[in-house]
């Protein structure tokens, strides 16, 4: 019989480590044995790779790791080595995403499930160590798949489920994870790691279609097209992938639940949605701020709810549309710009906009742009307009869009 | 390691499988296209074959669902040839050493352009050839022009030839005045990279042995191969084979292996032909007068003494003098 020696065991407590969130990607990652990682240094996800070159270094497990010259080369060489049978691991922040445009893209159209980390940061111009989610976001077209993380804990699970969606057959699509910047990537939370055992069963090998080995006969990828040979049909398999994820994303975080025992709600998660009149929607590691103004605003008698998205693509429009369906209004805590887009909103806001097409509701956007920091009274604030609105229709200078963390004027 | 690399004696041990064949629509004489198929010849069954775009990206398919290749084949980004091949490899090793992939011996050959190698790609091409993977070979077909895009300069583009982006106009006059950049010794100055070379369609041996030895290198390998084009260099298509012997026999393109820390010159034309018999059969030079010629010669008699003294030590030297006519400084590496 086995001994029980600690009391946590005895209690049956999970175990957690308090590690940072960089390091529970690398976990992650360790316990998905990739094969290929591909490196090169920029804030703040680079924490990562260093938590990796660590293990490997160490023996901890295997894997070829590459210093690449560039953030281009880096996903190249994850898109090639993807492409032959070895799982993959690479990520960037900021403009390396952005440097890594064209290869980022074509891996998408590729269909090959390579897994990505983006650690948000603002792009230039200023160099900006803050945090935006525009650079992840640059790819919101693609063809990848985006889920957003709260915390260390949820960046490590979401890692070891994007694997298991990426290379089911059905998809076939590279995935991004984003994490909020240092916010995840440098703050030390408690964290479970999933079992090894629980893991590989989770986790079957990866086996792509048709590998780019010789020992299973020659295949021609990504052969040059005349537009009129297959050029619609080949964009046609990418959308069917990515329409199907929505089934194999709601299969597999069931099947998480069931190995390591941690449950979560696919798609969207809800806080007080019951009886809201009010909500908010956010994403990412803000979401626990945003949850203390609506529980502050829930003491002085409003009816405020809150909603996190957990993937951006596929973006969740039914479960949103479904969720907001009785709400009065809608206030969107957004990390991003798109200039010119309507009401000069941030993207996060114009899609969930565009998801409540069918049943319109008053809505806001609250950006927090630049990197600065948001206090815990933005939020409060955010809630206050939002109630503000809903009750008389009207809005402080009569705008959509509010940047709760300029100085000066905001016209 | 080369000890057991099997080479070609005579054109007749040249196996008969080709693994680049039809289904193509390359120009007629096309040097770039004779070129993959001597490589791949000499490569053999076992090789995944990477190709940044270029002519050898999109004139090899396009108009029909065809492909021309007989072996594992995946396109590459015209900057990504370098890390394409390190993914490519990386994989390899990888799955063969944690045993989730048989061991076996396989080649990974990146066949890419002079655009694509000496410019947009060159840093990737520089990280390629420093890390260890064994069988690692990349082949720029230099064909000295942005063909695909309808002839544009690039980096290896000769002094004075005229090109879209270069034309021999009114006031300038001469066309493409940058110097033509030698990759090879580039490569070689890559303490890892264990084999380069230089070649081109003549000898027809040359080509063929030198993929050997460097597959059979133990490390990262670079052939920069001289590929006659056509099209870009406005000549008659018969002329591809003829055009590389010129190219050699003028001193222009100058033969040379480099190996365990050894250069070693291939041919040594004697006596060296002028420069004209290569030059004047091409219209991309037509423009150039007897005089812009002559500078030319000069400087290719000049470079040549360097080849010499660098076939006489064994040792790499940077052997031109800074602009065409004039004697500068040569360095040694
Ligand atoms: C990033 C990028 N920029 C530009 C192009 C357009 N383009 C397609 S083929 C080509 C020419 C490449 O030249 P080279 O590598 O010398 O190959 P060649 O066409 O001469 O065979 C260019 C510039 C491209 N495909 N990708
Ligand atoms: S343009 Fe030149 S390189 Fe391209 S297919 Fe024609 S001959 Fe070959
Ligand atoms: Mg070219």
């Amino acid at each position: 019989m086995k001994v029980v020696t600690r009391v946590s065991e005895a209690l049956q407590i999970p175990r957690k480590k308090p590690i940072t969130g960089a390091r529970a990607i690398a976990e992650a990652v360790k316990l998905a044995d990739v094969d290929v990682i591909a490196a090169y240094p920029i804030r703040p996800y680079t924490g990562i790779m260093n938590a990796l070159a660590e293990m490997i270094a160490n023996g901890e497990f295997m894997a070829e790791i590459i210093v690449a010259d560039s953030e281009h080369s880096q996903f190249e060489i994850a898109k090639h080595a993807s492409a032959v049978g070895a799982r993959t691991f690479v990520g960037s922040s900021g403009v390396g995403l952005a440097y890594a445009t064209e290869a980022i893209i074509v891996t998408a159209m590729d269909q090959l499930p390579v897994v990505a980390i983006a650690g948000c940061r603002a792009l230039d111009d200023p160099g900006n160590f803050g945090m935006e989610w525009n650079d992840v976001l640059l790819f919101r077209d693609s063809g990848w798949l985006i889920s957003w993380a709260k915390d260390p804990q949820e960046a490590l699970d979401m890692t070891l489920v994007a694997y298991r969606v990426a290379e089911d057959r059905r998809v076939m699509l590279p995935h991004f994870i984003a994490v909020d910047g240092a916010t995840i990537t440098h703050i030390a939370a408690p964290v479970d790691v999933p079992s090894k055992k629980d893991v590989t069963e989770f986790l079957p090998l990866y086996r792509p279609p048709y590998p780019l080995d010789p020992a299973y006969g020659p295949v021609t990828k990504a052969q040059h097209i005349a537009p009129s040979l297959i050029g619609p049909e080949q964009r046609k398999h990418v959308d069917v992938a990515m329409k199907r994820a929505r089934e194999v994303i709601v299969e597999a975080w069931k099947d998480y639940a069931n190995y390591v025992g941690r449950e979560y709600s696919p798609f969207i998660e809800a806080f007080h949605m019951d009886d809201a009149e009010v909500a908010l929607v956010t994403m990412g590691a803000y979401t626990i701020n945003a949850l203390h103004a609506v529980e502050k605003a829930r003491k002085d008698g409003v009816k405020a709810g809150l909603i996190r998205l957990r993937y951006f693509r596929p973006f969740p429009f039914w479960e949103l549309r479904k969720v907001l369906s009785s709400v009065e209004g809608v206030g969107v805590l957004d990390f991003s710009y798109s200039f010119g887009s309507p009401d000069s909103g941030g993207v996060l806001f114009n899609e969930v906009r565009a998801a409540m097409y069918e049943n319109p509701k008053p809505a806001l956007d609250f950006l927090f742009l630049g990197g600065r920091e948001p206090k815990p009274d933005d939020f409060v604030r955010a809630l206050k307009i939002l109630y503000e609105y809903v009750r008389t229709g009207k809005t402080p200078g009569n705008k959509r869009v509010f940047w709760l963390t300029l100085r000066g004027e905001d016209v | 390691m080369s000890g057991e690399v099997r080479l070609f004696r005579s054109v007749k041990e040249i196996p008969p499988e080709d693994y680049y064949t039809a289904g193509r629509r390359t120009c007629a004489g096309c040097g770039p296209a004779l070129a993959y198929r001597l490589v791949l010849k000499a490569a053999g069954p076992n090789t995944v074959v990477l190709g940044p775009t270029g002519c050898m990206y999109v004139a090899n398919a396009h108009q029909f669902l065809t492909s021309p290749y007989a072996l594992p084949w995946f396109h590459t980004q015209l900057g990504g040839g370098g890390a394409a091949g390190i993914g490519t490899a990386a994989a390899f090793r990888a799955l063969m050493t944690k045993r989730k992939r048989i061991p076996e011996e396989i080649n990974v050959v990146v066949f890419g352009g002079d655009g694509g190698f000496a410019d947009i790609g060159f840093a990737g091409l520089s990280m390629g050839v420093s890390y260890d993977y064994p069988r690692l070979l990349y082949v720029l077909y230099d064909n000295e022009s942005y063909a695909n895009t309808g002839i544009q300069a690039s980096s290896t583009t000769p002094w004075g030839a005229t090109t879209t982006f270069t034309p021999s106009g009114k006031v300038k006059r001469i066309g493409n005045e940058r110097l033509k950049k030698n990759v090879a010794l580039i490569m070689a100055a890559h303490p890892g990279v264990k084999y380069v070379a230089t070649a081109t369609l003549w000898p027809p041996l040359d080509l063929p042995n030198k993929v050997r030895k460097a597959l059979e290198s133990g490390g990262p390998s670079f052939i920069h191969v001289l590929t006659p084009c056509p099209k870009g260099w406005f000549t008659p298509p018969d002329l591809a084979v003829e055009l590389s012997r010129l190219a050699v026999e003028t001193g222009l393109w100058v033969l040379w292996e480099y190996e365990n820390g050894k250069f070693k010159l291939n041919y040594k034309p004697s006596p060296r032909k002028h420069v004209k018999q290569y030059l004047q059969l091409q219209g991309r030079f037509a423009h150039l007068t007897a005089d812009d010629i002559e500078v030319i010669e000069e400087r290719t008699k000049k470079e040549w003494e360097m080849w010499m003294e660098m076939e006489r030590t064994g040792r790499l030297i940077i052997p031109w003098p800074s602009s065409p006519g004039d004697s500068g400084d040569n360095m040694t590496l």
